[in-house]
């Protein structure tokens, strides 16, 4: 009976190492006083436990195999699908990329809805459905990951390599300073392009839901992280979490600019709004500094701000006397008209000046549309903010 | 010689000459100080297209002789307060008008011209120099400072005795009695000019025929009751002088085209609004300014600002004279009063520099041209605070 | 400005939608932009200076805000000139305000000017100030109180401490006492005019506010014996 029990003893996980424990010092009672019948009991519990756990675990990894075998089979479908479609558009399939699908379907399968995401496309199966975890323990019930009681072990996982890098980086920091040697500052991690891959992508890349505290200790830890003098001697680590961020001036190129009979170049710059202004702005190159507005000079406007408004642009590249301005515009009060105006008069000029300048433009603020409007009215409000009067009775 | 006067001589023309009396202590670097914007010739009798764009100086005796009872702008009055000194811009319309009246036959019916501009352009203070240059040259003036202020702004209004439904404005036209006076003692003081005919003002109060004018507006002055009956006879005795040679004269008469413009703020005792053409004096002026008399000339400015602001839609003077006051002018001589050009533009900033009116700083001249758009009254207003 | 670090931070922590840490600077929450546009930096000087310091590099990813419509890159724009606007104007009309200061100014200039040209010697000419800003920055800066009274309570008594003003706050106070200075008129009096010769007299430490302010520091005197209830 002994013998039975430490059999059954071997064969149990870790999960009962408590029990195990607890078994310990009930065997040897039990060899003391040999009640069998509480033996036997343990006997029936364990085994009876053992089944239980080995129905979940087998209906977990039933689960995960059958979701292996699903996303096998749809692979091949859409490897078979997109040779299909390489065919059908004359392509080689070898060849046939992503894009090449997506640009087939756009064609083939013309849309008009106005979301993009409810329109035909044909992805791999990883895009489209959503991504489980292979199995996380084996069959005996030992998970892999050695942090997958956490609950989220793979960002635990990441956390725990930043905060090793950080260790190791103090101490290989610490050894540098012993003999005497500095960080290459030429080689010092330059991180103002980027920016830290948000929350969802996050979600996506761990395949698992993270808080948005979360969310916060892992920026911090990267921050830290990169902090560190040797901060680029992990530079591959902590680019894997960054997004390349759109330099805000290339964003948008300045058209070129045509031609008029005269032979004088012009740039005509519609759909200027601010406010419930709208205008049109033409701005013609070799030019005298002369500005129309609707026809009338810049005395259109009778406030002066608006009017400085109106020349900022050209104030701040120093192209007052340098062209010529042509504005219709209707709609809104003064100050929007004006806005409007600026903001078309600087939209336009870029076709006329270099990168530095646009740059310079950008950063004072020339350059931004200002979708600002007014804020409405709320119902069971005076006004936008303002509350009615609280009376106290 | 304690100063030492040291004479430059553009390479150019002659009219950037320019002569300053320099002490060496006063000024440190005596050679790079110009002061183009300043005219050598303050004698308007002498002004020529040279000295276009240049300011010139109007002494004291002049300015009180001439503008004591108005003719210069209010925003000008304060400026020349302000810089201690009455300069007046030299614009090229200005020296047209007095080429022209230097050349003019005055055997001829009258010449008449129009000024007109935009607002703030400059016809007043144009007017005021081509007063300054008919005085200097002994014209007989007949000025009339401003129309909007008879009828925009009228003082008293009372019923005409003399001319049945007709309004008087007594107390403006005794006011402008005393401003003829002013500007034309030297003249009227000789008792060169006198009426033809007698007038009867009362049972006891009687005017001989060939007494001198001066005592027409005396008796003006003295009896307001009487005012507006005086201007008109001394318009008709003016003509009447001119004709027969005694005297030159120049009618000079700001915001003409208010004397045609129907909405006026004269109003009746029983609150009636008056036509321009039922009040006694405005007969004068349109009498005097008609072509059918000789040795004389005539000029007017038609301003946007004589008239009331919903009407205020063009500064062109077809529009605003209308149809009646169009052919009362006919044929005339168009003056257009242009904004600054760009040499005018910089003469004026430098002016203002040197009368430590702005401080400078670069790039201001661009910016403030820009900003005024070029007009001389915007550019005051641009000005103001910097 | 803030540094790069605390410029990212806010791009990410903010864009998450997490509730902001107290080291990061605050942007206007109220505001109708993304929170991670930064203020423009309009003036060709302070633009000069980032160049030259290099700061612009880190600014090339990140989105600004659309210039205000009282910016502009002209010498004659003035950031306190236009604070100073604000406070004058009422009911929204900034048009009036703005003309207000403008005639003050020139009111300013006109008498300075007849000073200038009633002295007689050059060096008394030299010190008459004609340009209205200094004189205005001169006005303000003179006007300015370092202490003022805050009521503190101590064992159910409101003592008044003296305590001492930041510097935007002390700023705020002076312009704004100018400006109730300037209202205390005879009706035939203008605005613009009286608000010139306040402003005189107090780029010279004379006059009404400089007086507000120098019984303000009297009583903050007076009272220094309450200064330790601000820690008590």
């Amino acid at each position: 009976m002994l013998k039975t029990v430490f059999n059954v003893i071997k064969t149990k996980h870790i999960q009962t190492n408590q029990g195990l424990q607890c078994l310990g010092p009930f065997t040897t009672q039990a060899c003391k006083f040999s009640n069998t019948s509480q033996l036997c009991h343990s006997e029936k519990q364990t085994h009876e436990e053992k089944q239980n756990i080995s129905k979940a675990m087998k209906a977990y990894l039933d689960r995960a195999r059958e979701h292996d075998e699903f996303m096998n089979e749809q692979n091949q479908e859409y490897q078979l699908g997109k040779r299909h479609l390489a065919n059908m558009m004359g392509e080689s399939p070898e060849t046939f990329t992503q894009h090449d699908v997506d640009n087939a379907i756009e064609y083939l399968f013309p849309s008009g809805l106005f979301e993009k995401k409810a329109r035909p496309m044909m992805k791999p199966p990883e895009e489209v459905f959503p991504q489980r975890k292979a199995a996380e323990f084996d069959e005996t019930g030992r998970p892999h990951h050695f942090l997958f009681y956490t609950g989220k072990a793979s960002f635990y996982q990441v956390l725990h390599d930043t905060v090793q890098h950080i260790v190791d980086l103090n101490r290989f920091e610490d050894a540098m300073i012993r003999k005497g040697m500095r960080p290459d500052k030429d080689q010092k991690i330059n991180l103002s392009g980027y920016q830290w891959i948000d929350k969802d992508s996050l979600e996506a890349k761990l395949v698992e839901t993270i808080g948005d505290k979360d969310y916060e200790s892992f920026v911090q830890a990267f921050e830290r992280l990169c902090s560190l003098p040797y901060s680029y001697k992990v530079k591959d680590f902590i680019m894997e979490y960054r997004k390349p961020l759109m330099s805000q001036t290339k964003a948008h190129d300045a058209p070129k600019p045509q031609y008029d009979e005269n032979g004088r170049a012009f740039v005509t710059t519609y759909e200027c709004l601010r406010k419930s202004a709208r205008g049109d702005v033409t701005i013609r190159s070799p030019g005298t500094g002369k500005i129309s507005i609707n026809g009338e000079d810049i005395t259109y406007f009778d406030l002066l701000q608006c009017r400085e408004q109106v020349i900022f642009p050209l104030l701040f590249t120093n192209m007052i006397n340098k062209v010529d301005i042509e504005a219709n515009v209707e709609g809104g009060g003064s100050s929007g008209q004006a806005g409007a105006i600026r903001w078309g008069i600087a939209w336009g000029l870029r076709s006329f000046l270099d990168q530095e300048t646009i740059e310079k433009m950008r950063l004072a603020g020339l350059l931004t549309r200002d979708y600002r409007t007014r804020e409405r009215k709320k119902p069971g409000q005076q006004g936008a903010r303002r509350k009615f009067t609280w009376k106290k009775r | 010689m304690l100063k030492t006067a040291l004479v430059f001589v553009s390479k150019r023309k002659l009219s950037f000459s320019k002569v300053k009396y320099l002490s060496p202590t006063a000024n440190p670097q005596p050679q790079e100080k110009i002061q183009s914007f300043r005219s050598v010739e303050h004698d308007p009798l002498k002004h020529t297209y040279n000295h276009v764009g240049q300011f010139y100086n109007i002494s004291k005796e002049d300015r009180n002789h001439l503008f004591n009872y108005g003719g210069l702008p209010k925003t000008y009055l304060t400026q020349a307060k302000t810089f201690n000194e009455t300069c007046v811009m030299i614009r090229q319309p200005t020296i047209d008008v007095i080429e022209c009246l230097k050349n003019i036959d005055y055997a001829k019916p009258a010449v008449r011209f129009v000024i007109y501009g935009k607002k703030g352009s400059g016809k007043s203070l144009s007017m005021a120099h081509i007063l300054h240059y008919a005085n200097r040259s002994n014209f007989l003036v007949v000025h009339v400072p401003w129309v909007g202020n008879w009828m925009r702004r009228c003082q008293e209004v009372s019923n005409s005795d003399t001319k049945e439904g007709f309004i008087n404005l007594n107390v403006d036209a005794a006011a402008w009695l005393l401003h003829f006076k002013t500007q034309n003692s030297h003249l009227l003081e000789k008792e060169d000019l006198k009426i033809a005919q007698d007038y009867v003002w009362s049972k006891r109060e009687k005017t001989e025929k060939g007494s001198p004018l001066l005592d027409i507006v005396n008796h003006g002055i003295n009896r307001i009751k009487f005012a507006s009956d005086c201007v008109v006879i001394i318009a008709d005795e003016i003509k009447k002088l001119s004709n027969s040679g005694v005297c030159k004269t120049l009618v000079a008469i700001d915001g003409f085209n208010a004397f045609f413009y129907p909405n006026t703020r004269v109003f009746t005792e029983k609150k009636e609004k008056v036509h321009p053409h039922k009040v006694v004096i405005t007969e004068a002026f349109l009498n005097l300014t008609k072509n059918d008399w000789k040795n004389s000339a005539v000029i007017v400015t038609v301003d946007e600002i004589a008239v009331a602001e919903e009407d205020q839609i063009s500064h062109m003077p077809r529009y605003l004279l209308g149809k009646e006051g169009f052919e009362h002018l006919d044929p005339f001589v168009p003056i257009p009063m242009e904004n600054y050009n760009q040499k005018e533009f910089k003469s004026v900033m430098d002016y203002y520099r040197d009368r430590r009116w702005i401080t400078p700083y670069p790039g201001q001249d661009e910016e403030v041209s820009a900003l005024s758009a070029n007009n001389p009254y915007n550019l005051i207003k641009v000005c103001a605070p910097l | 400005m803030a540094t790069i670090k605390t410029l990212f931070n806010k791009c990410q922590i903010l864009k998450s939608k997490t509730p902001l840490l107290s080291t990061f600077i605050q942007q206007n929450g109220m505001s109708q932009y993304p929170t991670y546009y930064i203020n423009p930096i309009y003036k060709k000087d302070a633009l000069e200076a980032l160049i030259k310091s290099g700061e612009d590099q880190n600014l090339k990813h990140i989105p600004t805000r659309a210039a205000l419509n009282n910016q502009t890159c002209s010498t004659a724009h003035d950031d306190l000139v236009n604070l100073f606007v604000n406070y004058v104007m009422k009911d929204g009309l900034k048009p009036l305000a703005r003309d207000l200061v403008a005639q003050s100014f020139e009111s300013v200039k006109r008498l300075q000017l007849e000073k200038y040209h009633k002295c007689q010697s050059e060096e008394e000419k030299a010190k008459i100030e004609l340009n209205p800003k200094t004189i205005f920055y001169t006005a303000i800066n003179n006007c300015k109180p370092i202490l003022h009274l805050t009521p503190i309570k101590r064992g159910g008594v409101r003592y008044q401490v003296p305590v001492p003003l930041t510097d935007k706050k002390s700023e705020f106070l002076s312009m704004k006492w100018l400006i109730a200075a300037a209202k205390e008129k005879d009706s035939t009096v203008r605005f613009h005019l009286q608000l010139a010769r306040e402003l005189i007299d107090a780029a010279n430490n004379t006059g009404r506010v400089i007086k507000r302010k120098q019984d303000l520091h009297r009583q903050c005197e007076a009272n220094r014996a309450y200064a330790h209830y601000r820690w008590s």
